[in-house]
């Protein structure tokens, strides 16, 4: 009854927000009335899906970052349901429960509505509904409450990286990018990458050139570890490799601390020592090279520094022996699993892409990705597949250059920092300690939620509150929102058409998300944003540059204003200025003909020879590419194992996968480490809000070994507070005997502090505030599972 | 007029409950943890850290197993529960009463209460909304990540469950209690 | 006086100021003051369930019958019990029980309407129920039959009663054994709703068809004893003691036959190595309620009566009144055990306790119904006491 009643407030223009416009102004006055909604919203929270008439949509599911196909079935303007869209090779017919749910993110009540304006303290929640053109100025010129963007660039002379922005992940994200990194001119862009798997893309890609595509269909063993693909689900692994676990060609041998579901789907179940996957790879090395199993001929072709490998290997003496301690994992295990798996004909060390949990992690993949070359298994059927690549050129951006802007500073403490999306710990701790070398004041977000992704969120706060600006693009009031200046409401995934995208590896593909409705009530597509935003910072900022930068004077001098204006990129809408429709018809009509529109338009996915080769084989199966035309092996000769790479040292990483002792794990008594994982009906804080799936997880428990909780005297539901050096939480428990007893796991995504989200308000506890803020020696991204917490029942 | 019918791979679920999802949204199934048509069960692993018996946790998807001898049919006083001219076990809510008597004698816990109109709720094979648009495929069956479910014509020797049915071992629910469900597990 | 067109003999007193007037004792105004605060408690309990409908009550999916199903199995066993009863003189000629006759009758016309009024708001629909009983039976469930049979009943109760009441002898034994008998089948249909659950071991056989006959007679008899000992004030004259005496024994008997059912349907059912059934069984001997049933309705009026063979009618008043509060037990526990095994053993969510044994304990709401049930029962029968002669014709 409650939530039925939570959808009439949605009609009414949402109840929850009144709390974010706080006392000041009456309800009337601030929320949008179901009339001035663009669109149509149901009336109740599912709605059975009728036999008359209906619009199939295809979509892109937007609920993670996966990229699922799909058809919205629309019926009189309102979508009454998400069918899987069997044409994509990589999701192959199939929605997740989160897909599923992808409606009630559209509809959820507390939906951002309307654009709104600081007019509080900041984080009192007291906001002004606004016009979007006041919205802009407020970005541009500020209010009495808050400086804007000409202003604190005025005072930087220009020093275009003294403002900040970030982006979590998504089809809008590289306009985004476009618009504040390359237009606008900032470098100082932090993302989702260094709070997630950064090490994993990087050790694959600088050992074997690529993070691989795996061919379940004809592989034959598979070590999955510290991968959970039963509930971090992922396509097409998901589908493709559960279909052959448990005794149908497909060994598994499941290596992780917990006992997940992809734990239940294996054969063997092998808990090991939180961070010690590198002590685990090693051993299995040295059985391999102690017996010569390996594929001596593919690593002499293939391999870099391949015999200094082995050497090195050997002579540490990385036996399962040694392993064993540190993992936890018998010594016997090993051998056996070492001996299996170069005896299998088509084995899988599964990559696993997931959060850096370890400050190894980038040893470990360089060590995972030369274990599985050793096996030969790479570049060919069965194994490791490289393919093609996508089938989408790149765009070409108008760039204009800002002769004071400084470079990025967040550097200490990281071996090869990346340029383009940096550090989000070291970013934010050198701002917070004063080690920039000048001031970030302003920090535009999108889809972004730091005050939930990053560890430490106190600290995040107070980079946050440091600033004197903060822009928010999002669809729900986050905690990040709620410490926003401006607030600027984005149409959800389901209400937009976003930028084409391919897929590449063994069956390439395009794909397009078209707009399953209009935009629901005042907001606004991302592309649309970029360029009324463009277009009402244009001018100001140029007028900025005009007056401190020297060059562009020069310029100006020489060719006039118009034209240095023009020529110079400094138009900074320029690349919005086609709607994204025309847009894609435009690169799509280019790369494939008009034929290939007419397909996109209608199926959402296009690939050439997609008509004759698309066949449906079973009421469950789809033939994407036939076998033949699929490129199992596409890098010959050119593939490189990349076994040792001395460039490395420059930076202080080892130049060969090393075990350092200090990764031991270790937990003082009487306290438990934290870890962190994924359930297949959760997406971290994106889908906090979502009531569908409040059903299926109503909160985050902590798991707490049985019989530790027995000790301590707690209960299954019972509160217990979770207390790290950093913060505290309380969590309702979960005893299990699917976790270590020096262990304990929490889903991330909880605990929000925003009283604008009705259902995720208060529930459960925020992980970021007791995650420790360390980070791993390679790129500074930030590693979860080093936080040891105490536990007391409250 | 069709025998319908389905098979579950069961060894391929994953307990990602998309199933559950798909059901509610496509038949505008209202939420609760326990208003339910489908569902999928797992239990804790039997044994203590670290030596957990992993044949203990497997998942089973379930639901209404449209019995060919329902007894929630049999007890209904009404004939709100009745076969459909497909073999699908339904529930006319014009004529239910609400005795909870089915609720009571279905051996598969697979009805429920619906809220808004009072009256017994379950699993209809998707009849009112896919398949009577001419679908062929449950929501369950269309949205499974890793295809557990293949949904069919039993009496056509030519359809995909029937060749599965002829191919594979397979089990039933609660065979003992002699209800013929219409629902089976493969092997 | 006689009214209407069926010339129905009503008291020649009956009126308002009658109902009215009572001893004023304590015991009595207390009794009245009950009786009418369980009357305020169905009008209010009746007025939550019409606001919040079956949420008012604790009823969930996998325990959909509560504390409502066990208080109308409650009553219309009472009305079974007392139909048997008042047979006993009337339809088969035993002399000594001729004289509870009319007030049997009567007892089990009130209590039925009693049982109706509970269900009525325990079922959902029960104006559809009216209708597709008739347009489209369901003639293979058990609840069709047990329904439309106490339907049946409820119409013969009527008819003997008001043959009764005009000393019309010949047609009230009639329709007394044609009530007795559509009344039996009702009742033993009860008992088939539970015994055809295949899905449910514990209740499923023959077991609670017979069973409920035989504990409506028993129920019968406590409550011969109880409307007795009221219209009596507990000062029997000789002829009443015979009568009750008569009673006590058989009472003593049924409680032994009962006794010995139950013991063999625990035994075998815990020892039978029946998987499910022995578990609930060993669930259920560990269980309260099933210990007030066993001591309120069998141990208590059992010793009393084996004191010296049901010669203390006083002391089987009171006996009896513990017997009518095991009864209920036993109606609470009949429905409750039924369904205390879960039909679905694994967890549907990651964060839950495996499914162990279904909790239950009644709403607010269906308690208020509940004892408002009862209220009107009282009620009624008072106000019958009132309006008709129910002592034996002369």
């Amino acid at each position: 009854m409650q939530v039925e009643m939570s959808r009439r407030r949605f009609l009414q223009g949402g109840v929850a927000m009144s709390v974010v416009g706080g006392t000041t102004f009456s309800a009337t006055n601030l929320f949008a009335s179901h009339e001035e909604s663009h669109g149509s919203v149901p009336t109740t929270i599912t709605t059975k899906t009728s036999t008359g008439e209906a619009k199939e949509v295809p979509i892109l599911c937007g609920m993670c970052v996966n990229k699922c196909a799909a058809f919205a079935r629309v019926e009189d303007g309102v979508i009454t349901k998400l069918n899987p869209n069997p044409y994509f090779p990589k999701s192959r017919n199939m929605l997740c429960p989160r897909g599923n749910a992808g409606i009630q993110t559209t509809y959820d009540p507390d939906r951002l509505k309307y654009p709104m304006i600081r007019i509080g303290k900041r984080g009192d929640g007291k906001y002004k509904r606004v016009t979007w053109d006041e919205a802009y100025d407020a970005i541009v010129n500020g209010t009495d409450k808050f400086k804007g963007l000409k202003q604190i660039l005025d005072e930087e002379k220009d020093n275009r990286a003294t403002v900040g922005y970030a982006n979590g992940e998504g089809l809008s994200k590289e306009g985004f990018e476009v618009l504040i990194g390359q237009k606008m001119g900032t470098p100082n862009y932090v993302d989702e990458v260094s709070i997630c798997l950064e090490t994993a893309g990087g050790g694959f890609f600088s050992t074997i050139g690529t993070y691989p595509e795996i061919d379940f269909e004809h592989a034959d063993y598979q070590i999955i570890a510290g991968a959970n693909r039963a509930e971090a689900i992922i396509t097409p692994d998901t589908m493709d490799m559960f279909k052959y676990t448990k005794g149908r060609g497909l060994k598994t041998i499941c290596i992780d601390p917990r006992f997940t579901n992809t734990a239940a789907k294996s054969d063997k179940w092998l808990p090991i020592n939180p961070g010690t996957d590198l002590a685990f790879v090693l051993a299995l090395t040295w059985v391999v090279f102690k017996e010569n199993l390996q594929n001596e001929k593919f690593m002499e072709k293939h391999g870099v520094g391949y015999e200094e490998y082995k050497q090195h290997i050997l002579s540490h003496k990385y036996t399962p022996e040694w392993a064993e301690p540190i993992c936890g994992i018998k010594a016997k295990e090993i051998y056996t699993i070492a001996r299996e798996f170069m005896d299998a004909e088509s084995p899988i060390y599964y990559p696993g892409r997931r959060s850096v949990f370890s400050p190894n992690d980038y040893q470990l993949r360089r060590a995972m990705a030369i274990f599985q070359a050793l096996s030969g298994n790479m570049d060919k059927k069965g194994g490791y597949i490289f393919g093609n690549r996508g089938l989408l050129p790149a765009e070409y951006v108008k760039q204009p250059i800002y002769e004071n802007t400084k470079e990025r500073f967040d550097t200490e403490g990281i071996a090869f920092p990346t340029l383009k999306s940096g550090s989000w710990i070291v970013f934010r701790n050198m701002v917070l300690e004063g080690k920039n070398p000048y001031p970030v004041r302003a920090m535009l977000m999108r889809k972004h939620n730091p005050m939930m992704s990053v560890p430490n969120t106190t600290k995040t706060r107070a980079f946050l509150e440091k600033m004197d600006l903060n822009v928010v693009i999002d669809i729900l009031p986050t905690d990040t929102a709620m410490l926003a200046d401006v607030i600027l409401p984005e149409a959800s995934y389901l209400e937009r058409m976003s930028p084409v995208k391919s897929y590449g590896f063994l069956e390439p593909s395009v794909v397009m998300r078209k707009a399953a409705i209009e935009p629901l009530f005042e907001t606004k597509t991302p592309e649309v944003i970029f360029k009324e935003l463009g277009e009402k910072l244009s001018k100001p900022l140029f007028e900025v540059s005009k007056k401190h930068d020297v060059a562009l004077q020069e310029l100006i001098k020489e060719k006039g204003e118009k034209v240095a204006f023009e020529e110079g990129g400094y138009n900074l809408a320029e690349p919005f200025e086609k709607p994204i429709e025309e847009r894609n018809e435009e690169v799509i009509t280019e790369v494939f003909g008009k034929k290939a529109w007419e397909t996109i338009n209608e199926k959402g996915v296009y690939y050439p020879h997609m008509e004759e080769y698309h066949k449906q084989l079973s009421p469950n199966d789809f033939q994407y590419y036939p076998k033949n035309k699929r490129k199992y092996t596409s890098r010959g000769d050119s593939l490189k194992i990349v076994c040792k790479n001395d460039s490395l040292t420059s930076g202080g990483i080892d130049a060969m996968p090393t075990w350092d002792d200090a990764w031991k794990f270790s937990v003082p008594k009487g306290e438990f480490r934290l870890i962190t994982g994924r359930h297949a009906q959760f997406t971290q804080s994106g889908t906090q809000n979502n009531m569908m799936l409040r059903d299926l997880i109503p909160t985050n428990f902590v798991w707490i070994n049985q019989r530790e909780a027995d000790k301590m005297g707690i209960k299954f539901g019972e509160k217990v507070e979770i207390k790290s050096d950093i913060g505290a939480i309380v969590l309702k428990a979960y005893p299990t005997e699917k976790i270590a007893p020096n262990q304990i796991f929490l889903l991330h995504g909880f605990g929000s502090e925003s009283n604008g989200m009705e259902f995720a308000y208060g529930n459960g506890g925020n992980d970021a505030t007791i995650i420790k803020d360390d980070i791993e020696p390679m790129y500074g991204a930030s590693v979860m599972h080093s936080t040891n917490c105490k536990i007391r029942k409250v | 007029m069709a025998r319908y019918g389905m098979a579950l791979d069961y060894k391929n679920c994953i307990n990602c409950k998309a199933c559950e999802v798909a059901c509610k949204e496509e038949n505008g199934v209202e939420l609760g943890a326990e208003k339910h048509r489908i569902w999928v069960g797992g239990n804790n692993p039997d044994g203590q850290w670290p030596l957990l018996d992993i044949a203990s946790a497997a998942f089973m998807p379930s639901q209404c197993q449209h019995c060919e001898d329902a007894p929630c049919q049999e007890v209904c006083p009404t004939n709100a529960t009745y076969y459909d001219e497909n073999h699908v076990v339904r529930v006319d809510s014009d004529k239910c009463i609400l005795c909870s008597y089915c609720m009571n004698a279905c051996p598969y816990d697979a009805r429920y209460v619906d809220d808004r109109t009072m009256t017994v709720d379950k699993c209809t094979f998707c009849s009112d909304t896919r398949l009577a648009r001419g679908e062929t495929t449950t929501a369950c069956q269309n949205t499974c990540p890793t295809k557990v479910r293949t949904f069919g014509d039993l009496d056509d020797p030519n359809s995909e469950i029937s060749e599965l049915l002829r191919t594979r071992d397979h089990f039933s629910l609660k065979a003992h209690l002699g209800t013929n469900p219409k629902l089976f597990y493969l092997t | 006086m006689k009214i209407g067109p069926l010339n129905i003999p009503i008291k020649e007193d009956f009126s308002l100021k009658s109902i009215l007037d009572f001893e004023r004792t304590p015991i009595n105004m207390l009794l009245a003051v009950s009786v009418l605060a369980m009357l305020a408690m169905l009008l209010l309990g009746v007025g939550n369930y019409l606001i919040h409908s079956h949420h008012a009550y604790n009823v969930t999916r996998e325990h959909p019958w509560g504390l409502m199903i066990a208080v109308y199995i409650f009553f219309v066993v009472s009305s079974t019990g007392f139909c048997i009863v008042g047979s006993l003189g009337d339809v088969f000629g035993f002399k000594d029980f001729t004289m509870i006759s009319k007030r049997a009758i009567f007892g089990s016309i009130v209590t039925i309407m009693a049982g109706f009024t509970v269900i009525a708001f325990e079922i959902g629909h029960p104006v559809t129920m009216l209708i597709y009983n008739v347009l489209t039976p369901g003639l293979t469930s058990a609840i069709w039959w047990m329904g439309t049979l106490y339907g049946l009943y409820l119409t013969f109760m009527i008819i003997e009663f008001y043959f009764l009441l005009n000393n019309d002898m010949k047609k009230a034994k009639i329709f007394g054994l044609t009530g007795l008998l559509v009344g039996l089948a009702a009742h033993s249909n009860l008992g088939s709703v539970f015994g055809f659950l295949n899905a449910r071991t514990i209740s499923q056989g023959v077991y609670y068809p017979t069973y409920f006959i035989l504990t409506a007679f028993i129920t019968g008899i406590f409550l011969s004893f109880i409307v007795m000992g009221f219209r009596y004030k507990l000062n029997f004259d000789d002829k009443t003691k015979k009568l009750l005496e008569g009673l006590a024994k058989i009472q003593g008997l049924l409680i032994s036959i009962l006794i010995f059912f139950m013991t063999w349907k625990l035994l075998t059912d815990m020892y039978g190595g029946m998987p499910n059934r022995a578990e609930v069984a060993h669930h259920i001997i560990h269980s309260t309620p099933f210990y007030a049933e066993v001591i309120l309705a069998m141990i208590i009026p059992l010793l009393v009566i084996l004191k010296d063979f049901g010669k203390s009618p006083v002391l089987m008043f009171w006996a009896s009144l513990s017997g009518m509060v095991g009864i209920f037990f036993m109606r609470y526990n009949l429905v409750h055990d039924t369904q205390v095994k879960p039909l679905q053993m694994m967890k549907t969510n990651e964060y839950q306790l495996p499914p162990e044994w279904i909790e239950y304990f009644p709403s607010a709401t269906e308690i208020m119904i509940s004892l408002g049930g009862l209220g009107l029962c009282i009620a009624l029968y008072y106000v019958g006491t009132k309006a008709f002669d129910l002592d034996e014709s002369h």
